[in-house]
């Protein structure tokens, strides 16, 4: 007698159970974290990199703006020296917003090798 | 003594371009425009006015001396930042 009226109290109460997950879970490149576009930082286009770091050094006071060109180098062919190089890096630096590290600093020595070191930094702006 | 064992190690021309890029990159952290100015005019000044020694041991008193300003330079960036001009100067503003 308690058995049955237990089952049909049971029967009555009992919720059907189903699978909580849904059947096609999202794809999983979508769960994965991603890093925000500021962290990551994005490549600047190289030609615009050109210009700018080429405007740069033209307002740099010891240069003739004439003798700029892509692919001068500070030294031979623009007349400066090692003290004027690191006021263009550190110029450089304000321009693109973004730090460079003494070493890298050091290796640039002309306008190109300049360009190619930020075009190919992620953190330049 | 002291200027015997700066005589014994006179600085390489890295070391010597490593000061005087600490000394631009402590001058940007001044708050103040004017301050700021000074101490970069004042660095290239005073590396510009020294690159023609010759004499190992001048290089190095110059060189010694140019390490203590970069201390007093760090220190003063930070008390200078304690008390930050509330407006900016005329000169920081974007044409």
């Amino acid at each position: 007698m308690a058995a049955t009226a237990r089952s049909a109290l049971l029967k009555y109460l009992r919720v059907p159970v189903k699978p909580s997950l849904p059947s096609n879970p999202l794809p999983f490149t979508l769960l994965l974290r991603r890093f925000s576009e500021e962290v990551r930082g994005s490549f600047l286009d190289k030609s615009e990199v050109t210009d700018r770091v080429v405007s740069v050094v033209k307002n740099f006071q010891k240069v003739e703006p004439s003798k700029v060109t892509p692919n001068a180098h500070f030294q031979n062919d623009l007349g400066l020296d090692s003290l004027d190089t690191v006021e263009i890096v550190m110029a450089l630096e304000e321009e693109f917003g973004f730090e460079i590290p003494d070493n890298e600093a050091d290796k640039i020595s002309s306008i190109d090798l300049a360009v190619d070191f930020i075009a190919s930094h992620p953190q330049a702006k | 003594m002291a200027s015997a064992s700066a005589a014994a190690a006179a600085p390489s021309k890295p070391e010597v371009l490593t000061l005087f890029r600490s000394l631009l990159r402590t001058a940007r952290e001044f708050c103040d425009y004017n301050v700021r100015e000074y101490v970069r005019r004042r660095t290239i000044d005073g590396f510009r006015h020294n690159k023609d020694l010759a004499d190992p041991s001048a290089i190095s008193a110059a060189f010694s001396d140019g390490k203590s300003q970069l201390e007093v330079a760090k220190r003063q960036a930070v008390v200078y930042s304690l008390y930050a001009p509330e407006v900016k100067s005329v000169m920081e503003l974007k044409r």
